[in-house]
């Protein structure tokens, strides 16, 4: 445990040594209360419902990679890993301690939209279920993603292209899961959308804890999934051949 | 210390070692040679548990490297070929984060004030490591390497990129360092090996090509003697009178045509030589001004040894079993 919070606090560190974390976490702040504010505006409803439909989609293809890119494949291109993975620690404390350390950063930039929250209750008078539930869900959706991006990371030397294959992957988990994507899979292949809606897709995993429906199989599909990729990137690591 | 046995490594269709097998003693100093892409890299790796061998075993210690790599890992201190560095970090930093993955505890700031005055880093202590030379960066990864105070050490060209007072520097440290320590430095620099390896194994192709101290090596290649000559007299002559002598295997003439000194190469086989050529000098009356008995240079010897890799694929086998006994 001792070794997971020496590895946690190097990388936790490291998201503040470099611009690169501050400057995504504004855009992701203003992107996400950006577009809310529209609707918010426009409709005039004391609710968080809109922040979090457009939520799994922001986080799928820019924030969530922009995190988790840089956690493998800076090591690989400065060659650094070659002097991590020799220190005595096991490998599976490397990266429960990485991913923890990118969860925290991106727990740091989800708290910074609890702005909202704040003025809806200044506002008026909404619904603190949803919200609760909405939050609730983001963590885990962001642990979810994170742990995609962690085992995409390490395939690659360059940052970018992490960032990319990444991004696609975490688009394509959230948009499977969007209800009218699984429907016109369905209609290629039957029954193959509605596996994928009902067992892989993320988003409605997610909407039904954010509509404060917290059931236990959303919980156990999001903790599951993250523990899944996290096992698949230890693996690799352990076998590499490289 | 370290024990490898019949260690293969393939990359893909490339094989980066073939059979390779050496034993390095506790308190050895291990000058590992070879060209580019020889394959020291590639066995050093191997011996730091960051890559897995396709076969063989290997031992650090009593640990088997794919058994326990914690434990191998925890007695080895690496300095990778490319000086991996978090650049962003600062020096001091970077190093309290290392003790602490290396498990050091209390003894982490004591070791820290250690290697920074071995390794001569005091006055970067607070700089990022980006920011620093070649010359600096180099030697904060070696500090990095003594910090846990290894059994084994693991140097991978550690003296690369600096200027000749630093590698002197890093020569003696690695020199203060061999009383306790089990060292392996990889090198193509060969002044550096012959002045601080106690034992040279030169790879070549992803094979061993020899194993042995500088004097054993040469002397292992050392299969002819060679004189060198300079008489004052006429060419020709000379070269004809020389060639006549009994156990003469070839002689080169060195001289420009328009010196009346001629140099002379004796390649020989028969050992009165030196006697018959006496002789035959006084009785020609040559004036003579420089006779030695040639010795391999360093890169002579350097180059015999990797130029004959393929030709003494077979012979090496029966090297092995000798060296074996």
């Amino acid at each position: 445990m001792n070794d997971v919070l020496i590895i946690f606090k190097r990388e936790f560190n490291a998201y503040f040594y470099s611009p690169i974390a501050y400057v995504f976490s504004v855009i992701f702040i203003i992107l996400n209360a950006g577009i809310y504010m529209f609707h918010f505006f426009f409709y005039g409803n004391a609710d968080m419902r809109e922040f979090f439909a457009i939520l799994p989609i922001t986080l799928a293809l820019i924030f969530i990679p922009a995190i988790s890119m840089r956690l493998w494949s800076e090591e690989k291109k400065l060659g650094t890993i070659e002097l991590l993975l020799t220190l005595p620690i096991q490998s599976t404390h490397i990266v429960l301690g990485k991913f923890f350390a990118s969860f925290a950063f991106y727990l740091i930039a989800l708290s910074g939209t609890l702005v909202i929250p704040i003025v809806l209750f200044i506002l008026g008078s909404p619904d603190l279920g949803p919200i609760i539930g909405g939050y609730f869900g983001a963590v885990l959706l962001g642990a979810f993603f994170l742990s995609v991006g962690i085992f995409i990371s390490g395939f690659f030397n360059d940052q970018i292209v992490s960032l990319i294959i990444t991004s696609l992957a975490c688009g394509l988990l959230a948009l499977v899961g969007w209800q009218y994507v699984p429907m016109v899979i369905d209609g290629w292949i039957s029954g193959l959308g509605d596996f994928l809606y009902s067992y892989v897709g993320v988003t409605r995993h997610f909407n039904d804890i954010q509509r404060g429906v917290i059931d236990l199989r959303s919980i156990v599909y999001f903790i599951s999934f993250t523990g899944l990729f996290l096992t698949l990137n230890i693996k690799y690591l352990e076998g590499r051949k490289f | 210390m370290i024990e490898l046995k019949e260690v293969c490594k393939n990359y893909g269709l490339t094989k980066a070692l073939i059979d390779v097998s050496f034993k390095v003693e506790k308190g050895e100093i291990i000058g590992f040679v070879g060209p580019n892409g020889a394959g020291k890299s590639t066995a050093m790796r191997i011996i730091t548990t960051y890559t897995a061998p396709t076969s063989g075993t290997i031992k650090v210690g009593q640990y088997d490297v794919l058994e326990n790599p914690l434990e191998v890992r925890q007695m080895i201190g690496y300095l990778p070929e490319t000086v991996p560095l978090y650049y962003d970090m600062v020096v001091y930093d970077y190093l309290e984060f290392m003790g602490s993955a290396r498990h050091l505890n209390g003894r982490l700031r004591s070791r820290m004030d250690w290697v920074t005055e071995a390794c001569q880093i005091e006055t970067v202590l607070h700089r990022p490591i980006g920011v620093l030379s070649k010359g600096f960066k180099q030697r904060v990864c070696l500090a990095q390497a003594l910090l846990h105070d290894p059994d084994v050490l693991i140097l991978d060209e550690p003296t690369s990129g600096l200027d000749p007072l630093q590698i002197i520097g890093i020569r003696n440290l690695v020199k203060e360092l061999a009383h306790e320590k089990t060292i392996m430095v990889s090198t193509h620099i060969l002044q550096e090996v012959s002045s601080i390896a106690d034992r040279i194994i030169v790879i070549n192709d992803g094979r061993i090509v020899a194993d042995g101290s500088f004097h054993e090596l040469q002397s292992q290649i050392e299969h002819e003697n060679i004189f060198y000559l300079a008489v004052k007299a006429e060419h020709e002559k000379v070269e004809s009178k020389v060639k006549s002598l009994s156990g003469i295997e070839n002689v080169e003439v060195l001289t420009s045509d328009e010196s009346d000194l001629t140099q002379l190469r004796i390649h020989y086989v028969d050992d009165n030589l030196p006697e018959s050529l006496d002789k035959l000098i006084k009785k020609e009356k040559w004036t003579l001004v420089e006779y030695r008995k040639e010795k391999l240079s360093l890169e002579d010897t350097f180059l015999k040894l990797t130029k004959a890799t393929k030709e003494k694929a077979t012979e090496r086998v029966v090297d092995k079993e000798t060296e074996a006994d």
